[in-house]
């Protein structure tokens, strides 16, 4: 069986030598520098939540580098399922998005024993607007280099690849900017942190799908 | 059918990521007529495979620097090639699969004895889809389980489930339509 005169020739027309990608392990840590930038952004710009000395190290910084590390992780979940053949089954991809909500409520429950702090009446919008824009305004540089990265393979599933670099975006970002945000109510940051998250999760997927679309068929 | 090992598969690919035609045409030797296979069994439609599988070779192409050497070419190629029935599919309008039995495929050498080829064909076409495809990947085309799950979006465990429970439906279909006919 040998390839019809017409495909071979449209192959050879534009067969050039191509490097091969790096393992996702490999590659996710090129995201490395942006998600550290996203983790100490919004404190260093906006100022650190000022319930911290109640909150403690734990709950500030280990907290936000566990959450950064999980949305690290999310993302390099996300390029391994961008290569055929390696596409991750329904229990690692019900683990990976289960693992991200379980953390994220876990956090919030946590904070809001520590330290139960509460929006003052009339300011709920304006503190649940800013909140959900400031989380999924900064997971765009992460989103944006995670969906090039991811989009330089072949996702075979972008909606699912989308999905999971979009979450891990979210929680990176949501990562730092817990560490401004001092507003613990568990409304507050489910209702707005976690729900940025999600829609971060939404647009990844939704780009993903988009960029695919793009392509030559 | 061809057998390739994968070694010599994982060398033709390297080559042809460095950009030799004659490495392209290799691969297509050794992996078309299997894919030709797997596409007419889940298009139901040998003709349409046919186009199928050319779209398979220049998404292959596209993807080609995806591949990287510790990875089995064949469930990357078979991964690339269910994507494209996927499109195609979705690109029709999620209209219904045309109801034609499937072609004449490759059948399992554990159920070859049991009946003639029609018999086996028609037994074959009765069986549920995704369990057929688990079956086919196996018992044909010499898939592992792991590989399956990965080719499927499934763990290993539910792709041996699947294929385990087609080859009993089609033991029992077969022994039915035997005593019947």
């Amino acid at each position: 069986m040998r390839p019809p005169p017409d495909l071979r020739r449209a192959i050879a027309d534009d067969l050039r030598p191509v490097a091969p990608l790096a393992p996702p392990f490999r590659r996710v840590v090129w995201l490395m520098p942006i998600a550290l930038l996203m983790l100490v952004a919004a404190s260093a710009i906006f100022g650190a939540r000022r319930d911290g000395p109640a909150l403690g190290l734990l709950l500030t910084w280990t907290a936000s580098v566990a959450q950064m590390i999980l949305g690290v992780a999310l993302t390099a979940a996300a390029l391994r399922e961008s290569v055929p053949g390696t596409t991750l089954s329904r229990r690692a991809l019900g683990a990976a998005f289960g693992g991200a909500l379980f953390a994220a409520v876990t956090i919030t429950w946590l904070t809001w024993r520590a330290s139960p702090t509460v929006v003052r009446p009339g300011f709920a919008a304006y503190v649940w607007s800013v909140c959900m824009a400031g989380t999924m305004v900064s997971a765009l540089p992460l989103l944006g280099a995670a969906g090039w990265l991811a989009a330089r393979a072949f996702p075979v599933r972008p909606r699912i690849a989308g999905a999971l670099y979009g979450i891990g975006a979210g929680l990176v970002a949501d990562a730092g900017w817990r560490l401004f945000c001092h507003f613990s109510d568990p409304v507050h940051v489910l209702g707005s942190h976690t729900l940025g998250i999600l829609l971060v999760g939404i647009l990844g997927s939704l780009l993903a799908v988009a960029r695919r679309s793009a392509l030559p068929r | 059918m061809e057998r390739f090992d994968d070694e010599r598969l994982r060398e033709l690919m390297a080559a042809y990521q460095a950009g030799a035609i004659e490495a392209f045409d290799g691969l297509y030797v050794a992996l078309a007529p299997a894919l030709l296979s797997y596409l007419a069994a889940i298009a139901r439609d040998r003709g349409r495979a046919q186009d199928l599988l050319q779209e398979t070779f220049l998404q292959i192409h596209r993807s080609r620097r995806a591949y990287r050497a510790e990875l089995p070419v064949r469930p990357w190629a078979f991964t690339i090639a269910r994507h494209v029935w996927l499109m195609e599919v979705r690109a029709r309008g999620r209209r219904p699969a045309p109801d034609r039995e499937i072609p004449d495929l490759p059948v399992p050498p554990e159920v070859e004895g049991l009946a003639d080829r029609e018999r086996l064909r028609r037994a074959l076409d009765l069986l549920l889809p995704d369990r057929r495809e688990a079956l086919l990947l196996h018992h044909v085309w010499g898939f592992s389980f792991a590989e399956i799950g990965r080719l499927l979006g499934v763990r290993a465990d539910a792709a041996k489930l699947r294929s385990s429970r087609a080859m009993a439906d089609l033991r029992r279909t077969l022994a039915e339509t035997g005593t019947r006919g």
